[in-house]
């Protein structure tokens, strides 16, 4: 570049040299031809090849020229002679045209360049031209593609199909004419018949809007007319309750039960309904009845805030209240659970049977909510005053009154085998520690509301009402039949505890008419106590005797002889009858075990007391066999014809029983058979 | 049967059967069991093999005497004596052909004994007389009165065929073939046997058993060895309770009575040894000598458990009714 800018700085000086003077020339003599050397003129006319051999020709020459004059100076020459000064100028002459012929080259070069920079700088342009026209040509194809891509919004309308425009709409909308040939006026027409619609359907439906409206009114007058009547009926109804009264329909009361029982949790409820209709239909002396707080009951009817089913829930919710508050001890967060596991639905039934004397056995049934089961306590209400006997205070007490109504019912564990999981959550061991609180979960009282829990041996297959309505009935009788057998035996006791067996007419044929041996005590014993003593342990060992039983013992003399007699009783009285052992002391300790006729007197009482049962329905069982068993005494004593001490005299106990034989059989046994009317004893 | 009338139910009699293979028992409920030993005493025995494969009602009145001939049982009730084939029973089927007598009415049965000679049927009961029958023609051939009180036992010497009976009037009478008795001998007080007196239980006698010259006898007084041909007695057993049964076994005495406990007693007079069981006193002991299988002595008493001694000094296992 350097040297370009040099060489092009040596032409213009020429030029400007040369130019000078000509211009000299040319301004003094205007007129005259000017001669302009102008050595780019010559460039184009001389040819290069013709100059690259004037070159390689003069490099020659000059070559030769050197050597020559080489050869004559060493030749011994001098140097101004003439030969190398002719050479020397040649030489010279050789030189301007190497220099001349170098500028040429220079000047052709530059030439060959400025053409070629032309010629890019043509191309560069045109390059340009095709790009700007490439850009434009993809620009208007996208334009292109998108017009044709574009969606009118005409097209987001779900139009009615053609064949039910043309059908539908009138001709000067569907102008068929020109719409069927051309799509873009069927559309339009189209979109036309479509807002004409949309029109109309606009109009009907402000007009039933406001129709709506009219009607709304109008029910609200309605409804404030019928409001203002209520006061009216109410006052209607308080006027007609003597007049129910008087004719014996409690048709309030029974509506007011009934809207009550709406709330009440569905066994009660079962319940309810049967316990009702058994009493209308067969017992007219059985009454059911509403008691409890019915506003909360319709509170837990509403949907619950804490959800009891989902402990982990609770557990949460609680866990997260301690760590902002102080925390309640672990004792009582676990007492409260409990108690609320065993919470109690706030409405209760109360069942009155009554009884033909007079007193009335009330039940009262609790649901436990979150157990679903119903549990049941008792209470006895008498016409006459009970205070009388001790040894009975057992037998009214409500909390063991209602024991083993059915065969192993003991109302002790509650039968619903899922409360087992519910109560190793809480803490709680056994239900019975609650029982006394809460009532007796007995599984008769969940038939009867019509619960069935899985719980082993034969189920039948009702549930609910079918269920409670099946058991209904005999429970009922049995609940009778227990509140009078206990009834019963309270007046038999105080009658017992006086020293007197109350025998009924009804009876009398069973025993002689003279009965010397009596009663002297009749006490009550525990089941320690009895478990005890020595000669109950075959009664113990043969599995009669259950925790629930109730146990008495009776004192029967007749001189020096005292027969102690240890009752194990049933709470199923009469069906269960009363277990006897003996045990005498006359001249030595002798019972049943060692004595055989004091087996015998025991059979008599045990075994065959179907004779004593009395008329129906039994409840004189205990008495009969009290007396039966003294007058065994007085068949014992006076055929025991054997002095024991060795001595002859005179016999303690007379014979007065007539008897055909003393003994009888390998054991010789007593005969203790009574036999009415003829008043003799055999054996059996 | 429910648990009750099991708790006063008393064993009062029992057989074997000619096989050996089975024991009846008849109770105070006039029920008769039918037991199997071998499904008994075999290894695999349960519960269920102590029960009775067969029980029936034969009488309505107690059961006191059982016997069994060779192809049949008999069993005695209020009066009447019935006879059960062996082979109907084992088959589980109670088929009843009775004979009754109509010459007992209300009085009991307590023993009947067979003299295997004539053939005939010795009973005694509450009629204080002895009755024999012909088993083949079933007529009762001759009544030997004498007693003043029920019969309570009887017994046969084979060799004299002599019968001997023990009533409840404390007499031992002992009859020939007529039907004066050959001598009676009586043991309570005042008489011979003094020592074996005990007034205070009384003078009956309830148990008697015969081998040849030798006799057992006891009931209020005490059980007592005696000579018959010189009708003293030899040795007296110093037993507490009222026997009322006792038997010859090789060369011991083993008798039942008043008392949970089978005695077993030397003919000298001393009590080897007295072996406990469940009834608290006992009226009947067997033994199984028909069979060496099922070797068992068997004993029942107030209680529904019959004691099974496979080894006669202890008890093996219970049948219970």
């Amino acid at each position: 570049m350097s040297s370009d800018a040099v060489k092009k700085r040596k032409p213009k000086v020429i030029r400007s040299e040369a130019g000078a003077p000509e211009t000299k020339r040319g301004r003094a003599e205007g007129d005259q031809d000017v001669r302009v050397y102008n050595e780019e003129v010559e460039l184009e006319v001389r040819d290069p090849q013709q100059d690259y051999m004037l070159y390689k020709d003069t490099c020659a020459a000059l070559a030769k020229l050197m050597e020559e004059i080489q050869e004559l100076k060493a030749g011994g020459a001098k140097v101004q002679s003439v030969e190398i000064e002719e050479r020397r100028t040649q030489c010279s002459v050789h030189f301007i045209t190497l220099k001349k012929l170098n500028r040429l080259a220079h000047m052709r070069l530059k030439k060959g360049r400025d053409q070629t920079h032309e010629a890019k700088q043509r191309v560069d342009v045109l390059h340009l031209q095709l790009q700007n026209l490439l850009y434009e040509v993809m620009h208007l194809q996208k334009e292109i593609g998108k017009c044709l891509e574009f969606r009118s919004q005409h097209e987001e309308i779900e139009l009615v199909s053609e064949e039910e425009f043309f059908q539908e709409a009138p001709a000067e909308i569907s102008r068929p004419h020109v719409t069927r040939d051309d799509q873009h006026q069927l559309t339009l027409a189209r979109l036309d018949w479509e807002l004409e619609q949309r029109k109309r359907l606009a109009e009907q439906y402000k007009m039933s809007l406001a129709r709506k409206e009219k009607i709304q009114k109008a029910i609200e007058q309605k409804r404030e007319y019928l409001s203002s009547l209520q006061p009216g009926l109410q006052n209607i109804m308080q006027a007609s309750l003597p007049v129910q009264e008087y004719l014996a329909i409690p048709f309030e009361h029974m509506q007011k039960q009934a809207e009550v029982a709406r709330h009440l949790p569905p066994p009660l409820y079962v319940l309810l309904v049967q316990a009702g209709a058994y009493g209308q239909a067969c017992d007219k002396n059985l009454s059911v009845s509403i008691s409890g707080d019915v506003d909360e009951a319709k509170a837990l009817s509403r949907p619950p805030e804490d959800s009891q089913d989902d402990e982990s829930d609770s557990d949460a919710e609680e866990e997260q209240q301690n760590t902002k508050r102080r925390r309640a001890t672990l004792g009582v967060q676990l007492d409260d659970k409990r108690k609320e596991m065993l919470r109690r639905h706030p409405l209760s039934l109360c069942v009155d049977l009554k009884c033909k004397d007079g007193s009335v056995l009330h039940l009262f049934f609790y649901y436990l909510m979150n157990l679903n089961i119903l549990t049941v306590k008792t209470k006895v209400s008498t016409t006459t005053d009970l205070s009388g006997a001790v040894s009975a205070g057992e037998l009214l007490n409500s909390e063991s009154l209602l024991n083993c109504l059915y065969a192993s019912d003991h109302g002790k564990e509650t039968p619903n085998p899922a409360n087992r999981y519910q109560f190793d959550k809480v803490g709680i061991t056994t239900f019975g520690d609650y029982v006394s609180d809460l009532g007796h979960p007995f599984v008769w009282v969940q038939k009867l509301g019509g619960l069935q829990f899985s719980s082993g041996g034969a189920q039948s297959g009702l549930t609910g009402s079918a269920l409670s309505a099946s058991h209904m009935e005999r429970t009922m009788k049995l609940l009778r039949g227990r509140l009078q057998a206990r009834l019963a035996l309270h007046k038999q006791f105080s009658s017992l505890e006086h020293s007197i067996i109350p025998v009924s007419s009804e009876c009398q044929h069973l025993f002689p008419a003279k009965v010397v041996s009596g009663l002297v005590r009749w006490t009550t014993m525990s089941c320690q106590e009895f478990t005890e003593l020595g000669f109950v342990q075959h009664v113990l060992k043969a599995g009669l005797v259950h925790e629930t039983d109730l146990f008495f013992m009776a004192t029967v003399e007749r001189g020096t002889a005292r027969l102690r007699a240890a009752v194990v009783m049933n709470p199923r009285y009469p069906e269960v009858a009363p277990l006897f052992s003996l045990s005498l002391h006359w001249k030595g300790e002798r019972s049943g075990r060692t004595d055989d006729n004091l087996q015998a007197m025991e059979s008599e009482v045990n075994v065959f007391r179907s004779e004593l049962q009395g008329p129906r329905p039994g409840l004189q069982l205990l008495t009969n066999q009290i007396q039966r068993l003294c007058v065994c005494l007085d068949v014992y004593l006076e055929t025991e014809s054997q002095v024991c001490d060795g001595s002859e005299g005179p016999k303690e106990f007379p014979r007065e029983k007539m008897c055909l034989r003393t003994a009888r059989g390998p054991s010789r046994l007593k005969p203790f058979k009574y036999n009415h009317p003829q008043g003799f004893f055999s054996h059996r | 049967m429910g648990p009750v009338e099991l708790l006063h139910m008393s064993v009062f009699s029992q057989s074997f059967s000619p096989c050996g293979r089975f024991l009846a028992a008849g109770n105070n409920y006039g029920e008769i069991a039918l037991f199997s030993l071998s499904a008994a005493l075999s290894p695999d025995a349960s519960e269920g093999s102590q029960k009775p494969i067969l029980n029936f009602t034969a009488h309505d009145g107690p059961v006191f005497s059982l016997l069994s001939t060779d192809t049949h049982l008999l069993s005695a009730g209020n009066g009447e004596i019935s006879a059960w084939s062996w082979a109907e029973l084992i088959k589980k089927v109670s088929q009843l052909f009775s004979k009754c007598m109509t010459s007992l009415e209300i009085p009991e049965i307590n023993a009947m004994i067979i003299n295997p000679k004539d053939n005939s049927l010795i009973v005694g009961g509450g009629d204080n007389n002895i009755h024999i029958m012909d088993m083949e023609t079933g007529i009762f051939k001759s009544v030997l009165k004498g007693h003043t009180d029920y019969i309570h036992c009887l017994c046969f010497k084979e060799r004299e065929e002599e019968i001997l009976s023990g009533g409840e009037d404390g007499a031992v009478r002992i009859w020939g073939h007529t039907e004066i008795p050959l001598s009676r001998f009586q043991t309570c007080s005042g008489m011979v046997g003094q020592e074996c007196a005990r007034p205070q239980f009384g003078k009956w006698i309830s148990c008697l058993a015969t081998d040849s010259d030798w006799m057992l006898c006891g009931g209020g007084p005490s059980l007592s060895l005696w000579h018959l041909r010189s009708m003293s007695p030899t040795s007296v057993f110093p037993l507490p309770g009222c026997q009322r049964e006792a038997v010859f076994h090789q060369d011991l005495i083993m008798s039942v009575g008043e008392g949970p406990y089978v005695s077993h007693c030397l003919h000298g007079g001393t009590v080897k040894a007295q072996i406990p069981c469940t009834p608290s006193s006992l009226n009947t002991l067997a033994l199984n000598l028909k069979n060496t299988e099922h070797r068992v002595m068997t004993v029942g008493g107030s209680s529904h458990q019959i004691d099974v001694f496979t080894n006669f000094s202890y008890r093996a296992f219970s049948l219970s009714f």
